[in-house]
């Protein structure tokens, strides 16, 4: 696969240190090249290469005619700070934000030098090939800063939205700080026009400060024909909480993966996680979960339905360091297949060095109870209510533990589940 | 006189290739109550689950005439809203759906198959709280997720409320008193009473005389290996208590 460019220029390559990391990050993946069947992380949902179809990085400017969807308020059901993208870009309007909160586009903050100990310190790009690429093409994003004690009472909603089929390849690069005792709720939404043909690349690196608290929704409705790959790259410090959901809908391909450190005593992270296939769409949770200290916390619940000839694969690693004593991680798979053509994958991984430990973790994959469906049928349910009924019953599970009241109802609405539970 | 409501001719059916109905001949008219008392495994359940079309259950051969149509080529769903009911032996929980939700689902697709519209929450809540009165069905219980954690007593309450709820022509009470004690098994007597009248039918299935001495079937029928060895009326029952079944199948 070749990228091409409409314009080598990046904007901000006139920044030396911006420059270079650009470079060694593209030489770094000019090297290694899109994972194969052969990368151990990658063996499930490895690229065929010609099915990318030559994406474009396409750093020309935002140019929306105003009309489209994407300039329109929401129709979110509560209050919420709306941040917009409009096929991968952002649209560089102001927002009213109240005080504690500061948003900046990436390119502003990168201008005003206060994100060089944020950018890129999160992760290794040599273990996340796509998000070297999101380095080599860094350009949009947004950096989010909560401050100190400052508990936000309404979510910020990051609305992407994409709506032409040029194969732009979006690389978009959040960074999202909270410090010392601040709360946030993050909600994340991807959608698009039916037709739409894109690649989003997202890299989220977000920073919790001790004792602080964020929530994390992600729903990705993306189109049928998109692609999908997100790195969140988290460290937890002490007694912080990251609290994660994530929505998976059908696309051609979609990766959500979340890579967790638990740096400081009493760290604590829930990585929850749904996803619906249909069709071809092949869909990829992967965690790695990194207890790195005394008294860290992680639990995972995964639950993914599976129809036609898609395909759903849960990685899961929980990693326990020497010395991360007392510490508790859990994991739970969940799959119902419901097609022959179907596959569901799952590898757990757990590493666990430290001996004052609790851990566990299970993985199921089946078809719906037949005693259940012929249970509803006799009451004069046909066959495709019942199974929606009994589908809407099995994901409410991990609907039901969103802990704030309006995001669960907006989703159980969503998602039609509220008319059957 | 009128046609009969359920007319079963010859039937033979089984599962997993296995014949376990063999030669079966019952016909039910409206307004009777009928029993079927049989040793276990005699095949009653199965005549329950082939009469209301669960999966795996086959017909080989015979007929099945409901209402005048052809009985077993329609869906279980289809069946359930020509008006056949079956009360379950064992009731599967169902963790994740609301009994009040999932009620909801079932009558609105009877009246909807009837041609009536669909009540609305709070006209199916009205509705739904006065049946669940008559069986000592609490509004508590009807908040639980359908079936999860009830006893067995309730669950048998519950199916009899879905019968009241979904007024069936033909009600197929599988071993309703099974798990009961006396109390409970007097508010499902009492349910069943109610709701029967000149227009609908009752199929008990059961080992035991008790139900029958608070709901009275106007026919008895013995059943054993797959058919009916002997019918008659109530006496029938309560010779076979005083005598047990082995009596009864070694002279027949």
């Amino acid at each position: 696969m070749t990228l091409t460019t409409q314009n080598n220029n990046l904007w901000g390559d006139d920044i030396p240190w911006l420059y270079g990391l650009r470079e060694k990050a593209i030489r770094y993946f000019e090297q290694t090249g899109f994972p194969t069947a052969k990368t151990e992380a990658w063996k499930y949902s490895y690229f065929a290469e010609n099915a990318l179809q030559n994406p474009q990085i396409d750093n020309t400017k935002h140019e929306c005619d105003g009309h489209c969807h994407c300039h329109n308020k929401s129709d979110l059901p509560f209050e919420a700070y709306e941040i917009r993208f409009c096929n991968g870009k952002t649209e560089g309007e102001e927002i009213d934000l109240p005080n504690g909160v500061n948003v900046k586009s990436l390119a502003e903050a990168i201008f005003d030098n206060d994100i060089k100990d944020f950018l890129n310190k999160s992760f290794d790009y040599e273990d996340f090939p796509f998000a070297a690429l999101n380095t080599a093409y860094l350009e949009q994003g947004y950096v989010l800063l909560i401050e100190r004690n400052t508990i936000l009472e309404r979510p910020l909603y990051l609305h992407y939205h994409q709506h032409d089929n040029m194969n732009r390849l979006c690389n978009i690069r959040n960074i999202i700080i909270l410090e010392r005792g601040a709360q946030a709720t993050i909600i994340e939404h991807f959608d698009a026009d039916e037709t739409a043909i894109y690649f989003d690349n997202v890299v989220n690196e977000i920073y919790l400060a001790p004792e602080s608290i964020l929530h994390h929704y992600k729903w990705q409705n993306e189109a049928k024909n998109a692609h999908h790959i997100a790195l969140n790259s988290v460290q937890v410090k002490a007694n912080a909480q990251y609290k994660s959901l994530c929505l998976q809908g059908s696309c051609t391909l979609a990766r959500n993966e979340s890579y967790i450190r638990l740096l400081q005593d009493g760290a604590k992270t829930e990585i929850d996680a749904i996803y619906c296939l249909k069709q071809q769409s092949v869909s990829d949770i992967t965690t790695n979960i990194r207890h790195l200290a005394t008294h860290t916390f992680s639990n995972q619940l995964v639950k993914g339905v599976v129809s036609d000839a898609a395909k759903g694969i849960f990685q899961g690693q929980i990693h326990i360091a020497p010395n991360a004593q007392q510490t508790e991680g859990y994991q739970l798979h969940r799959a119902l297949l419901l097609s022959d053509k179907g596959e569901v994958d799952c590898k757990p991984e757990l590493e666990i060095f430290a001996d004052d430990v609790k851990c566990s973790h299970g993985a199921t994959c089946g078809d719906l109870d037949k005693e259940q469906l012929f249970y509803l049928q006799s009451r004069g349910i046909d066959f495709e209510q019942a199974q929606q009924i009994l589908i809407a019953a099995y994901l409410n599970e991990v609907i039901e533990k969103i802990s704030d009241s309006k995001i669960k109802n907006w989703l159980q609405r969503e998602f039609k589940l509220e008319d059957i539970l | 006189m009128s046609a009969p409501l359920l007319e079963i001719k010859s039937l033979c059916a089984g599962v997993a290739e296995k014949e376990i109905i063999k030669n079966l001949n019952l016909t039910i008219n409206a307004g009777e109550i009928h029993a079927i008392m049989g040793p276990n495994g005699a095949g009653k359940s199965t005549l329950s689950y082939i009469l209301t079309g669960k999966n795996d259950y086959e017909v080989t051969s015979g007929s099945v005439i409901f209402n005048g149509s052809d009985l077993l080529s329609l869906k279980p769903d289809e069946r359930a809203k020509e008006g056949i009911f079956l009360s379950m032996q064992y009731p599967v929980s169902i963790p994740g759906v609301s009994t009040s939700n999932f009620l909801k689902h079932a009558l609105n697709s009877k009246r909807k198959h009837d041609g009536l519209p669909e009540l609305d929450a709070a006209a199916f809540l009205k509705l739904l709280r006065t049946e669940a009165q008559k069986f000592g069905v609490s509004a508590e219980m009807l908040k639980r997720e359908l079936n999860v954690g009830f006893s067995g007593g309730e669950k048998k309450r519950m199916e009899i409320l879905q019968m009241s709820l979904l007024q069936p022509k033909l009600a197929i009470l599988d071993e309703a008193d099974s798990g009961l004690d006396i109390d409970a098994m007097k508010i499902v007597a009492d349910g069943v009473n109610l709701w029967h009248n000149n227009n609908n039918s009752l199929l008990i299935i059961t080992h035991h005389l008790d139900l029958l001495n608070l709901i009275h079937p106007d026919f008895v029928h013995i059943y054993s290996d797959g058919h009916i060895v002997r019918s008659g009326d109530k006496s029938l029952a309560e010779e076979l208590e005083k005598n047990g079944y082995k009596a009864f199948l070694d002279n027949k």
